[in-house]
This record gives structure tokens, C-alpha cells and sequence, in this order.
């Protein structure tokens, strides 16, 4: 209530533009994060990071043209860490200067119907694992409280925190991002680990 | 664990948080820091707001399959039996309540620790104050109020001393919380209410969940009314009036959390009346043929000047205005 009534506008008019323009992004971003940077587990520490600069550099005013902004974006911190953490070969690097030409090329599936975003909540809840899935429902069909779902399950206030965390994170993953996966549907499994990460 | 998987994680906590209830200030001042730290914090609470929101469309699959844990699970799902349950519950700590007084004043002495310490909270006129107890309950605190608190490991009580002040109870197994105003008690096992002394008369107005409305007499019990969601109560004397009423009705009548006054259909004077419990200069009206006007809406209870001007505009009433006083006049 005490902050200054441009900067609360600002945080609202970004949030928009952040939810409408480039969260629907995040699939085509990991994909193209994933094929230029083999190093599974830095996949979403450089989404986050390309959120962050995203953000920050609409705070100057909102991009024309949210799509290739976010991915020139991308490329250049994929090029910066490249170059800062020798650690990949250049080979990537070159590859990553010609990837100019393809970021305004594919534009299929930008606005989600609701048809589609409800086959993609299903898609995510089936990845959750049973307990975990059985809270979101609770919480989001049932409307309960984390007071009644622990009371009702049995279990502490703080267990049921913690797994709705999980499944809002997990959600998240698969409702913007992930494409579906050949896997089998309710193997345990943490938020943002792929593969062979742990 | 990820930079982006721990940052996730906090978002996370702070969402759940606030969908759990009102942040306390303290809490809220963390949150605003931890948001405006860096725009990936903001970033990532967002994404997990939109995923959070996205995942309400799985109530359009309609009912679903029960799973696992059989029984708690089927008995739940009789959600009809739901309310009938809580219900007898409550008539049944009622019961106990008023049929064996001797029952809730019997607390073996081992267990009743010593005194929880008293704590006094007030307002002046035209402030609100957000008060948050150790037990993780809330209390706002309209204009020209008073409460006292004593959460104890036994009971929680609150003494509203003067004006209104809205609850929001943490559910406790076996700790009642107890509101005293005047000779009216309310008993309340977890909920959000209001309870707004003026005189005598008592208020209390139920957002959520239930309450029992005990009326005192020498600190005996002499009757009990059990108030629910979207009820507003007035008691004066003996009596107590239980009006059901709609959840927008007791909305209205809290609307003062957001510093706003709702008015529906209700007479000039007592419009007035309520201008004047958070404000310095007084509004008067002047006038039997004003008295009967009756007027809806919804105005910023500090501002009755604004009001004032209003009545002038809309209504063609003359004002006369000095520094402590504005008179509303044919």
C-alpha cells in the first residue's frame, strides 16, 4: 500500500505482459535452451536467468515483438556464459551467432485455446506422483484449505505445504514447458530434474 | 538443489502463504523485500501464479475417481454430510458447554499453565490496526477501538473494551477463542467474524464458519445463539436478533477493512452516524425531511467531505461548513 503508485503499475502492466507474451513461450524456450546447451542440469537455472534479463529489460518498455526479443535475449546469455565458463566448445558458440536466422521462424502454437490448456493441466497432474496429485485436487477441486486436506489425510500442515509446493512447481514445468515425454506416469520424481540428475 | 529450483521454491512458499491467509505485516514486509530484491524472484512468483491459476481449469473434469485411502476418502466425498457433521459437532461442544458449566471451568491444575500474559491494542480516530497473535490468528482493528488479548496454551480470549474489531481464528484442537463484549460472549473454534460494540448493542457480523453467541449475566450463562457464515446478530438487553442475510451483506459491513464505507438503503442520520465514528469533523444532519432519505453505496470513510458534496450535488441539500462540522441542511 506504501509503495509508490507508478511503480506498483509498472509491476502489474510487466506481470501481464509476462503471463500473456512469454510464458506461453517457455516450451519453444527450453526446446531451444536444450539443443544449444548440452548441460542438462544448467536447462532451467538459464530460463530463470533469461526471465530475469526479459523482465528487466521491459522495464524500460514493453517489446514490439515479444518472441524474438526473448530469444536474442536467450542466445546472447547462452553466448556470454559460453565465453565466460570456457567450457564449451566453440563449435557452440559459432553454432549460437548463426541462430539469428530461425528466431522469427516457427510461430505455430502461441495462444493456447482453452481446450488445449486443459489437455496440457492434465498432461502436467499426470506427471505428479499420487500423493502429490491427490493434494492439487484436493486443494483445487475440492477447494480445501491446507488445514482440512492435512486433517483429512492425516498428515502434517507443513507436509501438505510442501507437497502443494512441489506440485505448483511441477505444474508450472509442464504447463509452459516441457513437452510431453515418453515416461511412465507416476514415477517419483522432483521439480526440474531430468534425466539422470538426482 | 538450482539456483532457479530454489528461488522456485520460495515463490512457492510465499503463494501458498497467501492463498493460507492474510500475510501478517511482518510477513508481508519480507514478502514486498523478497519481490523487489530481483526481477527472477518476481519472475519466478509470477510463473508459479499463472501455473497455480492454469491448474483451476482441472475443476471443469467435474467430480473425480476417488483414489487411494479408501474410507477417509469415501467419507469425505459424501460432502452432504458434511455441514450435518460439523453441525452436530459444534451442538455437541455446545451441549457440553451449557449443559455442565462445571465441565469447562473443570481444567485439571497440571495442565492450566500459568496466566498468559495480557496485551493491549487501540486505535485512534480513523485508524485502522492489523494485529497478528502468537496462535496465528489476526485482528484488524477499526477506528476508536480497544482490544485486550490473552493467548494462553488453554484458551485464547480477546476483551473488545470499545468499537469493532474482525477476526480471522486459526483452528486450534481444544483451544477455544473467546471474544467478551460487554455481556456477550463468542465462542468460535476457527473462523473470520466481526465484532463491533456501539453502547450496549453488540454486532457481530460471521464471514466464515460459525460462532456461539453467549449472552453473561454475573458471569452465568443464560442463553446462546449460534451464528453462521453470511448472519449478522445485534444484541441489546435480552434480546438477540439473528438476521440471515446474504455474504454480500457481510461483506458490506466489513468493507471498512478496505477503508470503505457501504451504505444500502440505509437512512441519512445513520449514514452520518457512521462518517462520524472515524472522522473529526462530524457530519449533522439537520432536518426531519432529511431523516427519511434513504441512500446506497459505497464512500471512503475518510473522506466526508467528498460525501457531503455529493448530498449537495446529487440531492440539492445546502451545506454549511466549518472546521469541525458539516451541516446538511434543505
Amino acid at each position: 500500500m506504501e509503495r509508490p503508485i507508478a511503480v506498483m503499475l509498472e509491476d502489474a502492466q510487466i506481470r501481464a505482459w509476462f503471463c500473456r507474451e512469454v510464458l506461453p513461450l517457455e516450451r519453444q524456450l527450453v526446446h531451444f535452451i536444450r539443443h544449444n546447451w548440452k548441460v542438462e542440469g544448467d536447462v532451467m537455472d538459464l530460463m530463470h536467468d533469461v526471465y530475469e534479463l526479459a523482465i528487466r529489460g521491459a522495464r524500460k518498455g514493453l517489446p514490439n515483438a515479444t518472441r524474438p526479443y526473448l530469444f536474442v535475449i536467450t542466445r546472447n546469455h547462452l553466448i556470454n556464459r559460453a565465453k565466460r565458463a570456457r567450457i564449451v566448445s566453440f563449435e557452440l558458440v559459432a553454432d549460437l551467432e548463426t541462430v539469428e536466422s530461425e528466431i522469427g521462424a516457427f510461430d505455430q502454437e502461441r495462444y493456447l485455446s482453452a481446450r488445449e490448456s486443459l489437455r496440457r493441466v492434465q498432461d502436467a497432474l499426470a506427471e505428479l506422483t499420487p500423493r502429490v496429485r491427490q493434494i492439487v485436487q484436493m486443494r483445487k477441486i475440492d477447494g480445501l484449505s491446507i488445514k482440512e486436506t492435512a486433517e483429512l489425510l492425516g498428515i502434517g500442515s507443513d507436509a501438505v505445504r510442501q507437497q502443494t509446493s512441489t506440485g505448483m512447481r511441477i505444474l508450472a514445468e509442464h504447463v509452459f514447458g516441457a513437452e510431453p515425454r515418453p515416461s511412465p506416469k507416476s514415477k517419483l520424481r522432483m521439480p526440474y530434474t531430468k534425466g539422470g540428475k538426482a | 538443489m538450482s539456483r532457479a529450483e530454489h528461488i522456485g521454491q520460495q515463490a512457492a512458499e510465499w503463494l501458498i502463504a497467501q492463498e493460507d491467509g492474510l500475510l501478517s505485516p511482518a510477513e508481508q514486509a519480507r514478502f514486498d523485500a523478497w519481490f523487489a530484491a530481483s526481477e527472477g524472484n518476481k519472475a519466478a512468483y509470477w510463473r508459479l501464479e499463472a501455473a497455480w491459476r492454469e491448474a483451476d481449469r482441472i475443476r471443469a473434469l467435474g467430480p473425480r475417481v476417488p483414489m487411494l485411502d479408501g474410507n477417509r476418502w469415501q467419507a469425505w466425498r459424501r460432502r452432504a454430510w458434511r455441514p450435518l457433521a460439523v453441525a452436530a459437532s459444534i451442538a455437541l461442544v455446545a451441549g457440553l458447554w451449557a449443559a455442565a458449566p462445571q465441565l469447562a471451568d473443570y481444567v485439571p491444575a497440571f495442565i492450566e499453565d500459568e496466566p498468559a500474559p495480557q496485551q493491549a491494542f487501540a486505535t485512534s480516530l480513523g485508524m485502522k490496526k492489523q494485529i497478528g497473535l502468537q496462535d496465528g490468528s489476526r485482528i484488524q482493528l477499526n477506528t476508536l477501538s480497544v482490544v485486550r488479548t490473552q493467548i494462553g496454551a488453554k484458551r485464547r480470549e480477546v476483551w473488545l473494551d470499545k468499537g469493532e474489531a474482525f477476526f480471522e481464528v486459526s483452528h486450534r484442537q481444544g483451544r477455544p477463542f473467546i471474544v467478551h463484549a460487554g455481556d456477550r460472549q463468542i465462542t468460535v473454534l476457527g473462523t473470520k467474524f466481526s465484532v463491533r460494540r456501539d453502547g450496549e448493542k453488540v454486532i457481530v457480523s460471521v464471514l466464515e464458519g460459525r460462532v456461539r453467541v453467549d449472552e453473561l449475566k454475573d458471569s452465568r450463562l443464560l442463553r446462546s445463539s449460534v451464528i453462521v457464515g453470511g448472519n449478522i446478530a445485534m444484541a441489546q438487553g435480552a434480546a438477540t436478533l439473528v438476521t440471515v442475510r446474504s455474504e454480500e451483506k457481510v461483506q458490506d459491513t466489513l468493507s471498512w477493512r478496505t477503508g470503505m464505507l457501504t451504505f444500502d438503503q440505509t437512512p441519512l442520520p445513520a449514514i452520518a452516524a457512521e462518517f462520524n465514528r472515524y472522522n473529526a469533523r462530524k457530519i449533522v444532519i439537520d432536518g426531519e425531511s432529511l431523516e427519511n432519505v434513504r441512500i446506497s453505496g459505497t464512500f471512503p470513510s475518510g473522506q466526508p467531505d467528498a460525501f457531503a458534496r455529493l448530498l449537495r450535488n446529487a440531492y440539492g441539500f445546502s451545506l454549511d461548513e466549518t472546521a469541525d462540522e458539516i451541516r446538511v441542511s434543505e
